[in-house]
């Protein structure tokens, strides 16, 4: 088959043209006569996860254009800038309930969103949440599809945890880092069902997730994508430790501003995929006991604010409202000014009502739970 | 039913900061059908036959001939008329004013009118236009109106204004090919004409090759089933449209013809269409995205009333990736290099007339470097009558002593001629 775009050779099943990076599947195509149109979109992972439910991402090419509000034409361009129209798979926001969102955004310099998001909520706000975030190493072929099943998988696995580990909290902090493990052994075979088989660069992602239930959060990750806690007291903690060089150089005395600029900043030591090592989530738990935002995020993000503080700056420089949603789209619409090098992806979820006014109060600070020797690994 | 096709030739690949797009749009219409049924509404030809003084004996008889074969292409049902022209216009057939639809009858009478034409008078081919105008316009709902010029004189009894104001009145009213016979012609004075009223110009160097180039235009008009089309450019909020021209079969820039459809979208005229393919080079200048970044750069459309029947998708996609963004695409290349090959002709021609022979001098040598470029032989042929080439790929060449005129006028009518890109 070719490219409807480019014309180039493109084989069988690929989700994008090599030569011109245009999406294969967002084109106009007859729907198989087998298969009810409605269930055909294209963030519809491949292989056995295929039963998950629908995202609030509307299928098909979007209709009005993403950069000036013009109409996309039936060419896919928009009628007013030229500017083309977005995939789905290119952005996509999820929000299961008010108080949770996320936005997933191919960036400005990647031809294709590697990034992956989905979320779960209940309705009420701070009960219970899971954000997961998947980063697909972009020189694998599959890693948008593996990094999307991936993180759905690992969403359906947490949710299913829900209320497991009543009673005191270190009997749900240690139920919910068994769900981790279980969510990323889901994650991980995800990613190699939708391995292409054969030789060549096996599909990979990162992994990092947050369950929010009630005052307790949980983080989990593998890799170098992350979860920030952003109270609107007190001190804003990055959870996570990268699964990285540069954390690597970091730990053995480096200042993080140059590890993170440094030749090998995005080298990462842990992913899922078949070639990974080791998999096994590390994981923290925190006392959300002010109210904030729970940030979870791929390096699209971080790369540009990278210290929690300055991070905690930006929200409350973008935050208008508490409107996650809103606050997810002006971070990414953030990271894209500063050149959108990589694909970005922001999950939050808000803790608490509404900051009213900016009386600081004396909260106490977020309590790590059995923090050991870097403060906030468990297991 | 016609079925119209565009395909776009690029290079969409742009580096950091890159602004101008240039492309190739071929469009190609196939089953055009016959003039006049395409639905549109009639169609209607008219015969201008230069019966000036200059014409003699000899010519006149062959312009007789000419008319006489290019009425026997005319499709039955067609309306059509006469003209002879002198300093004055005269319509010789029908005897009313207006036009008659051809049948047997018709012809026969329209070539005994034609039997009696004599060279006589002066050359104002001002009136002819001006006449055909009004005789068009007496048939209302006429779809295509096509007409034959043939002269052999320049334009001496009016003033430029006046042919100028003709020229002006007639654009956008009806085609017209224009023909001149034997050396006494202004080429760039017919040329005017022949392009604002979207036709051809050429030279027909003896008389008895006149009744078959006659026949030729005639059944080429009677091929073309489209009665007209746009060629309509969209551009995006903000980019500018660099210049818009046809480069096959023949360079015309269309820039100036245009008309707004909206604020980002122009039409140009292209007149009608028979079974054939046309190129257009498009160049649009945007403002500069990040590396990475795809857009549309132009739809490159064919229209037809207000239905676009094809489109064609100009884009340009910044990268920062050199192999991509230094390669020039060939038909692009090629076109460029044969747009600036009919311009160094006629630039060289022209210092050649008013005596500037180190300007012709560059200029034809420039011309020779870029028909051998180019690989267009024909043209090639046609310089070597007006200069002597001592290196082609330098452009190294010296005016010849002694040049035939009609040799320099074939060269000059035959500028525009492209030939096509080797795919």
């Amino acid at each position: 088959m070719t490219c409807p775009s480019c014309a180039a050779e493109v084989a069988e099943g690929e989700q994008y043209c090599e030569a011109c990076g245009a999406a294969l599947t967002a084109t106009p195509a007859a729907p198989q006569p087998d298969e009810p149109a409605g269930d055909e979109t294209p963030l519809e992972p491949a292989g056995e996860h295929s039963q998950l439910e629908p995202t609030t991402a509307e299928p098909g090419p979007e209709t009005t254009c993403h950069e000036c509000g013009g109409v996309v034409a039936e060419d896919g361009y928009c009628t007013e800038c030229g500017a083309k129209a977005r995939s789905v798979r290119d952005h996509f926001t999820e929000q299961p309930a008010p108080w949770v969102a996320g936005v997933c955004d191919r960036g400005v310099r990647h031809s294709r969103n590697e990034d992956a998001l989905a979320l779960d909520a209940r309705p009420d706000p701070g009960s219970r949440a899971v954000l997961v975030v998947c980063d697909g190493v972009s020189t694998s072929t599959d890693s948008d599809v593996a990094s999307l099943s991936a993180a759905r998988a690992a969403r359906d696995v947490l949710t299913r945890s829900a209320g497991a580990g009543i009673g005191t909290a270190a009997a749900k902090v240690a139920a919910a880092t068994q769900a981790f493990e279980a969510a990323v052994d889901a994650a991980n075979d995800a990613v190699i069902a939708s391995t292409t088989p054969g030789p060549g660069n096996p599909a990979s992602c990162t992994f990092v997730a947050g369950v929010v239930d009630a005052s307790l959060l949980v983080v989990g990750w593998v890799g170098d994508s992350r979860a920030y806690w952003l109270p609107a007291t007190g001190e804003p903690r990055l959870l996570t430790t990268d699964d990285s060089f540069a954390a690597e150089q970091i730990a053995g005395g480096m200042s993080r501003a140059d590890a993170e600029n440094g030749p090998q900043a995005h080298a990462i030591t842990r992913w899922l995929g078949c070639d990974a090592p080791d998999h096994t989530p590390r994981t923290v738990a925190v006392d959300l006991d002010a109210p904030g935002w729970v940030l979870v995020c791929s390096d699209g993000l971080w790369n540009y604010c990278s210290e929690a503080k300055d991070l905690a700056a930006l929200v409350l420089e973008l935050d208008h409202g508490s409107d996650p949603l809103a606050l997810a789209d002006a971070l990414v619409d953030w990271a894209n000014t500063q050149g959108g090098v990589d694909n970005i992806t922001v999950a939050l979820a808000r803790i608490g009502a509404a900051p009213v006014g900016s009386s600081l109060t004396g909260q106490p600070e977020p309590q790590m739970k059995e923090g050991t020797d870097d403060g906030n690994v468990l297991g | 039913m016609a079925t119209f096709s565009a395909e776009v030739y690029q290079n969409e690949f742009l580096p950091d900061g890159g602004s101008d797009v240039h492309a190739i749009v071929t469009v190609t219409c196939a089953g055009a059908g016959e003039a006049g049924h395409s639905g549109a509404g009639d169609a209607a030809e008219i015969v201008i036959v230069d019966t000036s003084g200059s014409m003699g004996a000899d010519k006149i008889a062959a312009a007789q001939r000419a008319a006489e074969a290019a009425l026997d292409q005319v499709l039955d049902g067609v309306w059509f008329a006469v003209i002879a022209g002198s300093h004055e216009a005269r319509l010789a057939f029908p005897a009313e004013h207006g036009m008659v639809r051809m049948d047997s009858q018709a012809r026969a009478a329209a070539k005994s009118a034609i039997g009696t034409f004599e060279p006589k008078g002066g050359t104002a081919m001002g009136t002819w236009l001006r006449l055909a105008t009004e005789v068009f316009a007496s048939v209302p709902g006429l779809a295509q109106k096509h007409a034959i010029l043939l002269t052999d004189g320049i334009n001496q009894h009016e003033t430029a204004e006046q042919l100028s104001a003709a020229i002006a009145g007639a654009q956008g009213q009806f085609q017209c090919d224009c023909r001149g016979v034997g050396s006494d012609w202004q080429v760039a004075e017919v040329r005017r004409i022949a392009t604002t009223l979207l036709g051809s110009v050429d030279l027909i160097a003896s008389a008895d090759r006149m009744a078959a180039d006659f026949e030729k235009i005639m059944r080429q008009s009677m091929g073309r089933g489209v009665a007209a089309a746009f060629l309509r450019v969209w551009a995006p909020q903000g980019a500018q449209v660099l210049f818009v021209r046809q480069v096959s079969p023949t360079v015309d820039d269309l820039t100036a013809r245009r008309t707004e459809v909206n604020a980002l979208t122009s039409a140009y005229p292209t007149g009608s269409w028979g079974d054939e393919a046309r190129d257009y080079h498009v160049a649009v200048r945007l403002a500069a995205k990040a590396v990475g970044q795809e857009q549309l750069a132009a739809r490159v459309q064919l229209a037809i009333g207000p239905d676009v029947v094809a489109q064609g998708l100009v884009k340009a996609l910044w990268s920062s990736d050199d192999t991509l963004t230094t390669r020039i695409d060939p038909a692009v290349a090629h076109y460029t290099g044969q747009a600036e090959l009919a311009e160094a002709i006629q630039e060289g021609l022209a210092a050649k007339a008013s005596g500037d022979t180190a300007t012709a001098t560059t200029k034809l040598g420039r011309a020779v470097q870029l028909a051998a470029e180019t690989g267009n032989e024909e043209a090639t042929t046609r310089l070597r009558k007006i200069v002597e080439i001592g290196d082609a790929a330098t452009g190294k060449v010296q005016l010849k002593r002694s040049v035939d005129k009609l040799d320099e006028m074939a060269l000059d009518t035959a500028s525009t001629k492209t030939t096509r890109v080797k795919k």
